[in-house]
Protein backbone atom coordinates (compact mmCIF):
# COMPACT_ATOMS: atom_id res chain seq x y z
CA UNK A 1 0.00 0.00 0.00
CA UNK A 2 1.83 3.22 -0.96
CA UNK A 3 1.18 6.68 1.05
CA UNK A 4 -1.15 9.30 -0.36
CA UNK A 5 -3.19 11.71 1.50
CA UNK A 6 -2.67 11.59 5.72
CA UNK A 7 -5.53 8.88 5.64
CA UNK A 8 -3.17 6.65 3.45
CA UNK A 9 -0.26 7.85 5.08
CA UNK A 10 -1.63 6.96 8.82
CA UNK A 11 -2.88 3.78 8.04
CA UNK A 12 0.50 2.76 6.67
CA UNK A 13 2.71 4.53 9.29
CA UNK A 14 0.22 2.74 12.09
CA UNK A 15 0.66 -0.50 9.83
CA UNK A 16 4.27 -0.47 10.12
CA UNK A 17 4.04 0.41 14.13
CA UNK A 18 5.67 3.99 13.35
CA UNK A 19 2.90 5.54 15.38
CA UNK A 20 0.06 4.07 17.49
CA UNK A 21 -3.18 4.40 16.61
CA UNK A 22 -3.57 5.64 20.24
CA UNK A 23 -1.43 8.70 19.42
CA UNK A 24 -3.05 9.73 16.30
CA UNK A 25 -6.74 9.52 17.92
CA UNK A 26 -5.10 11.75 20.87
CA UNK A 27 -3.84 14.53 18.32
CA UNK A 28 -7.41 14.31 16.36
CA UNK A 29 -9.15 14.75 19.53
CA UNK A 30 -6.63 17.45 20.73
CA UNK A 31 -7.59 19.41 17.11
CA UNK A 32 -10.94 18.96 17.73
CA UNK A 33 -10.98 20.22 21.51
CA UNK A 34 -9.28 23.31 20.06
CA UNK A 35 -11.07 24.30 16.79
CA UNK A 36 -14.48 23.58 17.56
CA UNK A 37 -15.53 25.84 19.48
CA UNK A 38 -15.36 28.44 16.68
CA UNK A 39 -16.29 26.17 13.71
CA UNK A 40 -19.38 24.27 15.26
CA UNK A 41 -18.18 20.94 13.11
CA UNK A 42 -18.77 18.47 15.49
CA UNK A 43 -22.29 17.82 17.11
CA UNK A 44 -20.54 14.97 19.97
CA UNK A 45 -17.19 14.13 20.30
CA UNK A 46 -16.47 10.52 21.39
CA UNK A 47 -13.24 10.68 23.66
CA UNK A 48 -13.39 7.99 25.97
CA UNK A 49 -15.16 5.52 23.05
CA UNK A 50 -12.25 6.87 20.36
CA UNK A 51 -9.43 6.22 22.47
CA UNK A 52 -10.36 2.71 23.26
CA UNK A 53 -11.25 1.84 19.44
CA UNK A 54 -7.42 2.84 18.93
CA UNK A 55 -6.27 1.06 21.56
CA UNK A 56 -7.98 -2.30 19.93
CA UNK A 57 -6.93 -1.06 16.51
CA UNK A 58 -3.30 -1.05 18.33
CA UNK A 59 -3.76 -4.46 19.41
CA UNK A 60 -5.10 -5.57 16.18
CA UNK A 61 -1.79 -4.35 14.30
CA UNK A 62 -0.06 -6.09 16.96
CA UNK A 63 -1.42 -9.57 16.72
CA UNK A 64 -0.35 -9.20 12.60
CA UNK A 65 -3.87 -8.01 11.09
CA UNK A 66 -3.43 -6.27 8.17
CA UNK A 67 -5.65 -2.76 8.73
CA UNK A 68 -6.34 -1.02 5.37
CA UNK A 69 -7.37 2.04 7.60
CA UNK A 70 -5.29 1.42 10.47
CA UNK A 71 -5.73 4.26 13.07
CA UNK A 72 -7.38 6.36 11.16
CA UNK A 73 -9.97 8.82 12.86
CA UNK A 74 -12.75 9.44 11.09
CA UNK A 75 -15.67 11.91 11.34
CA UNK A 76 -19.34 10.75 10.62
CA UNK A 77 -22.30 12.62 9.59
CA UNK A 78 -24.78 12.52 12.31
CA UNK A 79 -27.59 11.41 10.08
CA UNK A 80 -25.78 8.05 10.10
CA UNK A 81 -25.62 5.21 13.07
CA UNK A 82 -21.99 4.79 15.22
CA UNK A 83 -23.12 2.11 17.90
CA UNK A 84 -23.18 4.09 21.33
CA UNK A 85 -23.63 7.75 20.04
CA UNK A 86 -26.11 9.70 19.17
CA UNK A 87 -27.73 10.08 15.62
CA UNK A 88 -29.61 13.39 15.79
CA UNK A 89 -29.67 14.14 11.73
CA UNK A 90 -29.46 17.78 14.10
CA UNK A 91 -32.71 17.82 14.28
CA UNK A 92 -34.77 18.09 18.09
CA UNK A 93 -36.77 15.30 16.91
CA UNK A 94 -34.78 12.90 17.21
CA UNK A 95 -33.65 14.07 21.28
CA UNK A 96 -33.04 11.32 22.99
CA UNK A 97 -32.23 8.41 20.12
CA UNK A 98 -29.75 5.81 20.41
CA UNK A 99 -28.99 3.94 17.33
CA UNK A 100 -29.40 -0.16 18.24
CA UNK A 101 -26.01 -0.53 15.94
CA UNK A 102 -23.20 0.35 13.34
CA UNK A 103 -24.43 1.27 9.55
CA UNK A 104 -23.28 -1.30 7.30
CA UNK A 105 -20.34 1.06 5.95
CA UNK A 106 -19.31 2.22 9.73
CA UNK A 107 -19.08 -1.09 10.44
CA UNK A 108 -16.68 -1.85 7.37
CA UNK A 109 -14.65 0.83 8.36
CA UNK A 110 -14.74 -0.26 11.80
CA UNK A 111 -13.19 -3.47 10.51
CA UNK A 112 -10.63 -2.10 8.66
CA UNK A 113 -9.27 -0.21 11.07
CA UNK A 114 -11.44 3.39 11.57
CA UNK A 115 -11.77 4.94 14.97
CA UNK A 116 -14.65 6.96 15.32
CA UNK A 117 -14.14 9.90 16.72
CA UNK A 118 -17.07 12.08 16.42
CA UNK A 119 -20.86 12.92 14.73
CA UNK A 120 -20.85 15.85 12.53
CA UNK A 121 -23.47 18.99 11.94
CA UNK A 122 -25.51 19.28 9.47
CA UNK A 123 -28.58 20.64 7.52
CA UNK A 124 -31.84 18.96 9.73
CA UNK A 125 -32.19 15.36 7.91
CA UNK A 126 -29.82 16.71 5.45
CA UNK A 127 -32.29 19.24 3.87
CA UNK A 128 -29.99 21.98 2.69
CA UNK A 129 -26.54 23.84 1.77
CA UNK A 130 -25.21 25.69 4.03
CA UNK A 131 -25.31 23.55 7.45
CA UNK A 132 -27.83 26.65 8.64
CA UNK A 133 -30.61 24.20 8.97
CA UNK A 134 -29.12 22.93 11.89
CA UNK A 135 -31.27 22.74 15.52
CA UNK A 136 -27.19 23.41 16.73
CA UNK A 137 -26.22 26.14 14.87
CA UNK A 138 -24.51 26.18 11.79
CA UNK A 139 -20.81 25.05 10.96
CA UNK A 140 -18.66 27.87 9.67
CA UNK A 141 -16.32 27.40 6.80
CA UNK A 142 -12.68 27.12 7.76
CA UNK A 143 -11.26 29.30 5.04
CA UNK A 144 -13.30 32.38 6.16
CA UNK A 145 -15.64 32.01 9.67
CA UNK A 146 -18.03 34.37 8.35
CA UNK A 147 -19.16 32.33 5.65
CA UNK A 148 -20.92 28.79 5.22
CA UNK A 149 -18.61 25.52 4.94
CA UNK A 150 -21.51 24.04 2.35
CA UNK A 151 -24.15 21.68 3.30
CA UNK A 152 -25.60 19.20 4.21
CA UNK A 153 -22.20 17.41 4.64
CA UNK A 154 -20.90 20.72 6.35
CA UNK A 155 -19.73 19.75 9.68
CA UNK A 156 -17.66 16.96 7.73
CA UNK A 157 -15.89 19.41 5.16
CA UNK A 158 -15.51 22.37 7.45
CA UNK A 159 -13.45 19.39 10.31
CA UNK A 160 -11.38 18.04 7.04
CA UNK A 161 -10.56 21.15 5.57
CA UNK A 162 -9.58 22.58 9.39
CA UNK A 163 -7.21 19.02 9.97
CA UNK A 164 -9.18 17.99 12.85
CA UNK A 165 -9.63 14.60 11.00
CA UNK A 166 -8.18 13.31 7.66
CA UNK A 167 -11.46 11.70 6.63
CA UNK A 168 -15.25 11.85 7.00
CA UNK A 169 -18.15 10.60 5.41
CA UNK A 170 -20.92 12.45 4.57
CA UNK A 171 -24.50 12.02 2.85
CA UNK A 172 -25.47 13.12 -0.61
CA UNK A 173 -28.73 13.08 -2.05
CA UNK A 174 -28.54 16.17 -4.03
CA UNK A 175 -25.00 17.31 -3.86
CA UNK A 176 -24.79 17.17 -0.16
CA UNK A 177 -20.93 15.22 -0.16
CA UNK A 178 -19.69 17.55 -3.62
CA UNK A 179 -21.09 20.91 -2.85
CA UNK A 180 -19.48 21.00 0.84
CA UNK A 181 -16.34 19.92 -0.62
CA UNK A 182 -16.17 22.41 -2.95
CA UNK A 183 -17.23 25.31 -0.39
CA UNK A 184 -14.74 23.82 2.13
CA UNK A 185 -11.41 23.21 -0.49
CA UNK A 186 -11.56 19.50 0.68
CA UNK A 187 -12.24 16.13 -2.03
CA UNK A 188 -15.88 14.96 -1.85
CA UNK A 189 -17.11 11.63 -3.80
CA UNK A 190 -20.88 10.42 -4.26
CA UNK A 191 -20.50 6.94 -5.09
CA UNK A 192 -23.19 5.43 -8.11
CA UNK A 193 -26.48 4.75 -6.35
CA UNK A 194 -26.34 0.96 -5.57
CA UNK A 195 -22.36 0.98 -4.48
CA UNK A 196 -22.41 1.45 -1.03
CA UNK A 197 -25.43 0.14 1.36
CA UNK A 198 -27.30 2.85 2.83
CA UNK A 199 -28.23 0.81 5.89
CA UNK A 200 -27.85 2.88 8.96
CA UNK A 201 -27.94 5.93 7.37
CA UNK A 202 -31.32 7.53 7.90
CA UNK A 203 -33.51 8.09 5.24
CA UNK A 204 -33.99 11.53 3.44
CA UNK A 205 -35.00 10.49 -0.51
CA UNK A 206 -34.10 6.92 -0.52
CA UNK A 207 -34.30 6.85 -4.09
CA UNK A 208 -30.90 8.91 -4.30
CA UNK A 209 -29.23 8.97 -1.01
CA UNK A 210 -25.68 7.80 -0.86
CA UNK A 211 -23.15 7.77 1.96
CA UNK A 212 -19.03 8.64 0.47
CA UNK A 213 -16.39 10.11 1.78
CA UNK A 214 -14.84 13.77 2.51
CA UNK A 215 -11.18 14.42 2.70
CA UNK A 216 -8.02 15.88 1.48
CA UNK A 217 -7.31 14.29 -1.71
CA UNK A 218 -8.10 11.60 -4.35
CA UNK A 219 -6.37 8.70 -3.23
CA UNK A 220 -7.85 8.67 0.50
CA UNK A 221 -11.20 8.94 -0.98
CA UNK A 222 -10.63 6.27 -3.41
CA UNK A 223 -9.49 3.99 -0.37
CA UNK A 224 -12.47 4.90 2.41
CA UNK A 225 -14.59 3.92 -0.55
CA UNK A 226 -13.08 1.23 -1.47
CA UNK A 227 -13.66 -0.17 1.99
CA UNK A 228 -17.37 0.61 2.94
CA UNK A 229 -18.60 -0.40 -1.50
CA UNK A 230 -20.42 -3.78 -1.96
CA UNK A 231 -23.18 -5.93 -1.51
CA UNK A 232 -25.30 -5.72 1.46
CA UNK A 233 -28.08 -8.46 2.41
CA UNK A 234 -29.49 -5.40 4.50
CA UNK A 235 -29.87 -2.97 2.10
CA UNK A 236 -31.54 -4.31 -1.19
CA UNK A 237 -30.77 -1.79 -3.61
CA UNK A 238 -27.19 -1.86 -2.81
CA UNK A 239 -25.54 -3.54 -6.06
CA UNK A 240 -23.67 -7.20 -6.20
CA UNK A 241 -21.18 -5.59 -8.75
CA UNK A 242 -17.61 -6.23 -7.77
CA UNK A 243 -16.39 -2.17 -6.46
CA UNK A 244 -13.25 -3.08 -8.67
CA UNK A 245 -9.87 -1.37 -8.24
CA UNK A 246 -10.49 2.60 -8.04
CA UNK A 247 -7.12 2.55 -5.86
CA UNK A 248 -5.44 0.68 -8.80
CA UNK A 249 -7.25 2.90 -11.41
CA UNK A 250 -5.16 5.96 -9.75
CA UNK A 251 -2.39 6.07 -11.75
CA UNK A 252 -3.72 4.88 -14.97
CA UNK A 253 -3.23 8.46 -16.52
CA UNK A 254 -5.99 10.07 -18.93
CA UNK A 255 -4.18 9.95 -22.54
CA UNK A 256 -7.05 9.86 -24.89
CA UNK A 257 -9.86 10.42 -22.16
CA UNK A 258 -12.24 12.16 -23.35
CA UNK A 259 -13.50 14.87 -21.17
CA UNK A 260 -16.56 16.50 -21.67
CA UNK A 261 -17.26 19.85 -20.79
CA UNK A 262 -20.81 20.27 -19.97
CA UNK A 263 -22.02 22.64 -22.25
CA UNK A 264 -25.18 23.58 -19.90
CA UNK A 265 -24.60 26.08 -17.23
CA UNK A 266 -21.51 27.97 -18.77
CA UNK A 267 -23.57 30.72 -20.34
CA UNK A 268 -24.69 34.06 -18.52
CA UNK A 269 -25.01 34.04 -15.22
CA UNK A 270 -22.00 31.89 -14.32
CA UNK A 271 -20.05 33.61 -11.31
CA UNK A 272 -17.09 35.17 -13.81
CA UNK A 273 -14.47 33.78 -10.92
CA UNK A 274 -15.80 30.27 -11.96
CA UNK A 275 -16.17 30.87 -15.13
CA UNK A 276 -12.29 31.55 -15.59
CA UNK A 277 -11.55 28.65 -13.20
CA UNK A 278 -13.33 26.59 -15.54
CA UNK A 279 -10.91 27.32 -17.93
CA UNK A 280 -8.04 26.94 -16.02
CA UNK A 281 -10.02 23.33 -15.45
CA UNK A 282 -9.62 22.94 -19.09
CA UNK A 283 -5.84 23.50 -19.52
CA UNK A 284 -5.18 21.34 -16.59
CA UNK A 285 -6.99 18.49 -18.17
CA UNK A 286 -5.31 18.97 -21.97
CA UNK A 287 -1.88 19.20 -20.07
CA UNK A 288 -2.31 15.80 -19.09
CA UNK A 289 -3.58 14.57 -21.68
CA UNK A 290 -7.13 14.25 -22.40
CA UNK A 291 -9.20 15.30 -25.11
CA UNK A 292 -10.69 17.98 -23.90
CA UNK A 293 -14.42 18.02 -26.12
CA UNK A 294 -18.22 19.95 -25.33
CA UNK A 295 -20.98 17.60 -24.27
CA UNK A 296 -24.94 18.69 -24.02
CA UNK A 297 -27.05 17.06 -21.73
CA UNK A 298 -30.21 19.11 -22.57
CA UNK A 299 -32.17 18.41 -19.50
CA UNK A 300 -29.70 19.35 -16.81
CA UNK A 301 -31.35 22.41 -16.93
CA UNK A 302 -34.43 21.19 -15.50
CA UNK A 303 -32.87 19.32 -12.94
CA UNK A 304 -33.13 21.38 -9.80
CA UNK A 305 -37.12 21.51 -10.56
CA UNK A 306 -37.46 17.66 -10.95
CA UNK A 307 -35.11 16.84 -7.84
CA UNK A 308 -37.13 18.98 -5.49
CA UNK A 309 -40.18 17.11 -6.91
CA UNK A 310 -39.05 14.01 -6.35
CA UNK A 311 -36.60 14.44 -3.31
CA UNK A 312 -39.63 15.87 -1.12
CA UNK A 313 -42.14 13.54 -2.46
CA UNK A 314 -39.75 11.23 -0.84
CA UNK A 315 -39.06 12.81 2.12
CA UNK A 316 -42.26 13.60 2.91
CA UNK A 317 -43.03 9.36 2.98
CA UNK A 318 -39.77 9.33 4.88
CA UNK A 319 -40.50 11.43 7.57
CA UNK A 320 -43.84 10.12 8.08
CA UNK A 321 -42.22 7.63 10.72
CA UNK A 322 -41.39 10.68 13.33
CA UNK A 323 -44.55 10.70 15.11
CA UNK A 324 -43.20 10.57 18.99
CA UNK A 325 -44.45 6.78 19.12
CA UNK A 326 -41.59 5.07 18.70
CA UNK A 327 -38.41 7.02 19.18
CA UNK A 328 -37.86 10.42 19.83
CA UNK A 329 -38.94 13.61 21.57
CA UNK A 330 -42.69 13.39 22.50
CA UNK A 331 -44.37 16.65 22.83
CA UNK A 332 -48.05 15.80 23.61
CA UNK A 333 -49.92 13.48 25.44
CA UNK A 334 -53.93 14.77 24.65
CA UNK A 335 -54.92 12.16 22.18
CA UNK A 336 -52.71 10.24 19.51
CA UNK A 337 -53.76 13.45 17.03
CA UNK A 338 -52.18 15.99 19.05
CA UNK A 339 -49.15 13.51 19.88
CA UNK A 340 -48.51 13.48 16.18
CA UNK A 341 -49.12 16.75 15.04
CA UNK A 342 -47.61 18.87 18.85
CA UNK A 343 -44.57 16.28 18.55
CA UNK A 344 -43.89 16.96 14.26
CA UNK A 345 -44.44 21.02 14.62
CA UNK A 346 -42.79 21.26 17.15
CA UNK A 347 -39.58 18.91 16.15
CA UNK A 348 -39.00 19.81 13.13
CA UNK A 349 -37.21 23.20 11.54
CA UNK A 350 -38.65 25.42 8.87
CA UNK A 351 -36.97 23.51 5.35
CA UNK A 352 -38.31 20.13 7.03
CA UNK A 353 -41.89 21.46 7.22
CA UNK A 354 -41.48 23.31 3.86
CA UNK A 355 -39.66 19.73 2.11
CA UNK A 356 -42.64 17.71 3.49
CA UNK A 357 -45.43 20.30 2.84
CA UNK A 358 -43.97 20.28 -0.77
CA UNK A 359 -43.64 16.80 -1.20
CA UNK A 360 -46.95 16.05 0.47
CA UNK A 361 -48.42 18.32 -2.16
CA UNK A 362 -46.85 16.53 -5.03
CA UNK A 363 -48.05 13.47 -4.18
CA UNK A 364 -51.41 14.51 -3.31
CA UNK A 365 -55.03 13.74 -5.02
CA UNK A 366 -55.13 16.14 -7.62
CA UNK A 367 -51.78 17.00 -8.18
CA UNK A 368 -49.77 13.81 -8.60
CA UNK A 369 -49.43 13.03 -12.19
CA UNK A 370 -48.80 16.33 -12.76
CA UNK A 371 -45.93 16.68 -10.65
CA UNK A 372 -44.74 13.45 -9.40
CA UNK A 373 -45.18 11.42 -12.29
CA UNK A 374 -44.41 14.23 -14.34
CA UNK A 375 -40.96 14.20 -12.56
CA UNK A 376 -40.31 10.76 -12.30
CA UNK A 377 -40.72 10.64 -16.47
CA UNK A 378 -38.42 13.05 -16.54
CA UNK A 379 -35.79 12.17 -14.29
CA UNK A 380 -35.86 9.14 -16.69
CA UNK A 381 -35.42 11.15 -19.65
CA UNK A 382 -32.87 13.16 -18.44
CA UNK A 383 -30.60 9.80 -17.13
CA UNK A 384 -31.31 8.76 -20.95
CA UNK A 385 -29.70 12.39 -21.99
CA UNK A 386 -26.63 11.40 -19.87
CA UNK A 387 -26.43 8.14 -21.90
CA UNK A 388 -26.51 10.06 -25.19
CA UNK A 389 -23.92 12.54 -23.39
CA UNK A 390 -21.44 9.34 -22.36
CA UNK A 391 -21.26 8.21 -26.34
CA UNK A 392 -19.28 11.32 -26.60
CA UNK A 393 -17.25 11.47 -23.40
CA UNK A 394 -15.96 9.50 -20.40
CA UNK A 395 -16.30 11.89 -18.35
CA UNK A 396 -18.34 14.69 -17.83
CA UNK A 397 -17.02 17.98 -16.18
CA UNK A 398 -18.66 21.06 -14.65
CA UNK A 399 -18.15 23.59 -11.67
CA UNK A 400 -19.05 21.72 -8.45
CA UNK A 401 -20.46 24.76 -7.64
CA UNK A 402 -22.03 28.26 -9.33
CA UNK A 403 -20.43 30.87 -7.01
CA UNK A 404 -18.07 30.05 -3.46
CA UNK A 405 -19.37 29.97 -0.56
CA UNK A 406 -21.56 32.30 0.27
CA UNK A 407 -21.97 34.21 3.73
CA UNK A 408 -24.06 32.92 6.90
CA UNK A 409 -27.54 34.30 6.48
CA UNK A 410 -26.87 35.53 2.98
CA UNK A 411 -29.67 33.29 1.39
CA UNK A 412 -31.61 32.03 4.52
CA UNK A 413 -35.09 33.96 3.70
CA UNK A 414 -35.03 32.66 -0.01
CA UNK A 415 -35.10 29.09 -0.26
CA UNK A 416 -35.23 28.40 -3.57
CA UNK A 417 -32.07 30.14 -4.32
CA UNK A 418 -30.74 28.25 -1.62
CA UNK A 419 -31.76 25.48 -3.78
CA UNK A 420 -30.30 26.76 -6.72
CA UNK A 421 -26.87 26.27 -5.09
CA UNK A 422 -26.91 22.97 -5.94
CA UNK A 423 -27.11 23.18 -9.87
CA UNK A 424 -24.53 21.13 -11.20
CA UNK A 425 -24.56 18.79 -8.60
CA UNK A 426 -28.49 17.27 -8.95
CA UNK A 427 -27.83 16.13 -12.19
CA UNK A 428 -25.84 13.28 -11.67
CA UNK A 429 -27.87 12.26 -8.31
CA UNK A 430 -31.04 12.10 -10.25
CA UNK A 431 -29.15 9.77 -13.07
CA UNK A 432 -27.58 8.18 -10.12
CA UNK A 433 -23.66 8.44 -11.48
CA UNK A 434 -21.11 8.59 -9.71
CA UNK A 435 -19.57 12.06 -9.37
CA UNK A 436 -16.62 13.55 -7.53
CA UNK A 437 -15.62 17.60 -6.20
CA UNK A 438 -11.74 18.29 -6.57
CA UNK A 439 -9.95 21.50 -4.81
CA UNK A 440 -9.79 23.58 -8.24
CA UNK A 441 -8.38 27.09 -7.21
CA UNK A 442 -8.99 29.89 -4.79
CA UNK A 443 -10.29 33.28 -5.97
CA UNK A 444 -8.55 36.04 -5.28
CA UNK A 445 -10.04 36.30 -1.76
CA UNK A 446 -8.77 32.94 -0.57
CA UNK A 447 -12.13 31.13 -1.25
CA UNK A 448 -12.35 27.51 -3.03
CA UNK A 449 -13.80 26.73 -5.93
CA UNK A 450 -14.11 22.72 -7.25
CA UNK A 451 -14.48 20.83 -10.25
CA UNK A 452 -17.25 18.00 -10.54
CA UNK A 453 -15.90 15.43 -13.00
CA UNK A 454 -19.25 12.91 -13.02
CA UNK A 455 -18.77 8.91 -15.38
CA UNK A 456 -21.49 6.66 -15.99
CA UNK A 457 -23.41 4.75 -13.61
CA UNK A 458 -20.61 2.25 -11.89
CA UNK A 459 -17.80 3.52 -13.77
CA UNK A 460 -15.84 4.63 -10.46
CA UNK A 461 -12.66 3.45 -11.60
CA UNK A 462 -12.29 5.74 -14.77
CA UNK A 463 -13.77 8.51 -12.72
CA UNK A 464 -10.52 8.15 -10.08
CA UNK A 465 -8.27 7.92 -12.73
CA UNK A 466 -9.43 10.97 -14.19
CA UNK A 467 -9.82 12.44 -10.80
CA UNK A 468 -6.49 11.66 -9.69
CA UNK A 469 -4.66 12.96 -13.29
CA UNK A 470 -6.75 16.11 -12.58
CA UNK A 471 -6.20 16.49 -9.01
CA UNK A 472 -2.21 16.06 -10.15
CA UNK A 473 -2.41 18.83 -12.50
CA UNK A 474 -4.70 21.39 -10.78
CA UNK A 475 -2.12 21.55 -8.01
CA UNK A 476 -4.84 22.84 -5.44
CA UNK A 477 -2.06 25.14 -2.59
CA UNK A 478 -1.36 22.38 0.55
CA UNK A 479 -1.09 25.46 2.79
CA UNK A 480 -3.63 24.92 5.66
CA UNK A 481 -6.69 26.99 5.49
CA UNK A 482 -6.91 30.43 7.88
CA UNK A 483 -8.89 28.80 10.64
CA UNK A 484 -7.02 25.44 10.79
CA UNK A 485 -3.31 27.49 11.22
CA UNK A 486 -2.73 28.14 14.57
CA UNK A 487 -3.32 24.07 14.76
CA UNK A 488 -0.61 23.46 12.56
CA UNK A 489 1.85 21.17 13.79
CA UNK B 1 -58.86 12.43 -10.00
CA UNK B 2 -57.33 13.91 -12.81
CA UNK B 3 -54.03 16.37 -12.35
CA UNK B 4 -54.44 20.10 -12.80
CA UNK B 5 -51.59 22.58 -11.94
CA UNK B 6 -53.30 25.88 -10.36
CA UNK B 7 -51.65 28.27 -8.03
CA UNK B 8 -50.58 27.51 -4.49
CA UNK B 9 -53.46 28.85 -2.33
CA UNK B 10 -53.98 29.87 1.38
CA UNK B 11 -56.67 27.16 1.24
CA UNK B 12 -54.11 24.24 -0.96
CA UNK B 13 -51.13 24.76 1.99
CA UNK B 14 -54.05 24.54 5.25
CA UNK B 15 -54.94 20.73 3.17
CA UNK B 16 -51.48 20.00 3.01
CA UNK B 17 -50.21 20.92 6.28
CA UNK B 18 -53.18 18.75 8.11
CA UNK B 19 -51.72 15.93 5.42
CA UNK B 20 -48.50 16.49 6.75
CA UNK B 21 -49.69 16.50 10.35
CA UNK B 22 -48.43 19.52 10.83
CA UNK B 23 -49.52 22.76 12.49
CA UNK B 24 -49.25 25.97 10.76
CA UNK B 25 -50.05 29.07 12.36
CA UNK B 26 -52.78 31.36 10.66
CA UNK B 27 -50.38 34.24 10.97
CA UNK B 28 -47.48 32.48 8.93
CA UNK B 29 -49.76 30.88 6.54
CA UNK B 30 -49.53 34.01 4.44
CA UNK B 31 -45.14 33.43 4.63
CA UNK B 32 -45.83 29.69 3.69
CA UNK B 33 -47.98 30.11 0.86
CA UNK B 34 -45.72 32.59 -1.08
CA UNK B 35 -42.60 30.57 -0.53
CA UNK B 36 -44.36 27.47 -1.81
CA UNK B 37 -46.06 28.69 -4.22
CA UNK B 38 -42.81 30.30 -5.84
CA UNK B 39 -41.11 27.15 -5.66
CA UNK B 40 -44.04 25.71 -7.19
CA UNK B 41 -43.78 28.18 -9.78
CA UNK B 42 -40.47 26.86 -10.74
CA UNK B 43 -40.82 23.64 -10.66
CA UNK B 44 -43.38 23.99 -13.63
CA UNK B 45 -40.98 24.07 -15.91
CA UNK B 46 -40.79 20.39 -16.36
CA UNK B 47 -44.07 21.03 -17.71
CA UNK B 48 -41.69 21.95 -21.37
CA UNK B 49 -40.20 18.51 -21.52
CA UNK B 50 -42.54 16.70 -24.18
CA UNK B 51 -44.22 14.04 -22.88
CA UNK B 52 -43.40 11.73 -25.81
CA UNK B 53 -40.03 12.48 -24.85
CA UNK B 54 -39.70 9.03 -23.34
CA UNK B 55 -39.10 7.96 -19.79
CA UNK B 56 -41.51 5.34 -19.37
CA UNK B 57 -38.60 2.66 -20.12
CA UNK B 58 -36.55 0.90 -17.84
CA UNK B 59 -32.70 2.06 -17.49
CA UNK B 60 -30.06 -0.57 -19.16
CA UNK B 61 -27.16 -1.43 -17.11
CA UNK B 62 -28.96 -1.89 -13.91
CA UNK B 63 -28.50 -5.10 -12.28
CA UNK B 64 -31.54 -6.74 -10.81
CA UNK B 65 -32.58 -6.07 -7.43
CA UNK B 66 -30.53 -8.75 -5.49
CA UNK B 67 -32.27 -11.10 -3.41
CA UNK B 68 -30.87 -12.41 0.10
CA UNK B 69 -32.19 -15.91 1.46
CA UNK B 70 -35.36 -16.01 3.23
CA UNK B 71 -33.69 -17.08 6.40
CA UNK B 72 -34.20 -15.77 9.77
CA UNK B 73 -31.55 -13.23 10.72
CA UNK B 74 -30.57 -12.52 14.35
CA UNK B 75 -31.46 -8.30 14.91
CA UNK B 76 -30.97 -6.18 17.26
CA UNK B 77 -33.51 -7.81 20.14
CA UNK B 78 -36.37 -6.11 21.83
CA UNK B 79 -34.59 -4.21 24.18
CA UNK B 80 -32.59 -2.32 22.08
CA UNK B 81 -35.50 -0.88 20.15
CA UNK B 82 -38.11 -0.34 23.02
CA UNK B 83 -34.92 1.35 24.77
CA UNK B 84 -35.60 4.44 22.18
CA UNK B 85 -39.29 4.37 22.94
CA UNK B 86 -40.59 7.72 24.51
CA UNK B 87 -43.06 5.76 26.58
CA UNK B 88 -42.93 2.14 27.84
CA UNK B 89 -45.01 -0.20 29.73
CA UNK B 90 -43.82 -4.14 29.93
CA UNK B 91 -42.36 -4.45 26.81
CA UNK B 92 -45.15 -2.19 25.15
CA UNK B 93 -45.09 1.42 23.24
CA UNK B 94 -47.42 3.36 25.54
CA UNK B 95 -49.27 5.85 23.44
CA UNK B 96 -52.88 8.09 24.37
CA UNK B 97 -56.21 6.53 24.26
CA UNK B 98 -56.84 5.35 20.91
CA UNK B 99 -60.61 4.03 21.06
CA UNK B 100 -62.78 6.95 21.60
CA UNK B 101 -60.40 9.40 20.67
CA UNK B 102 -60.74 12.83 18.53
CA UNK B 103 -59.33 10.47 15.73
Amino acid sequence: MSAGGPVRTIASEVAARRRSAAEVAAESLERIEKANPDLNAFLEVSKEKALEEAREVDRRVAAGERLPLAGVPLAVKDNMWVAGRKASCASRILDGFSPPGDATAVARLRRAGAVFVGKTNLDEFAMGSSTENSAFGPSRNPWDLRRIPGGSSGGSAAAVAARLVPGALGSDTGGSIRQPGACSGVVGFKPSYGRVSRWGLVAFGSSLDQIGPLTRDVSDAARIYSVMAGADPLDSTCVSLPAGDPEGALERGIDGMRIGFLSEGQGEGLDPRVAENLDACRRAFERAGGRVTSVSVPRATAAIAIYYVVASAEASSNLARYDGVRYGARRSEASVASLYVDTRTKGFGAEVKRRILLGTFALSSGYYDAYYGRAMRARRILARDFDRAFAAADVIVCPSIPAPAFRLGEKVDDPLQMYLSDIFTVPASLAGLPAISIPSGLTADGLPLGLQIMAPRFGEETLFAAAFAFEREIGFPSDAPPAARPLAT
Amino acid sequence: MASERRAVTLEIVRNVAQLSRLSLPEAELSRWTEQLGRIVSYIDQIEAIPEDAGGDETPDGVPPTPVREDEPRPGYGPEALEGNAPRRFQGFGVVPRVVGGGE
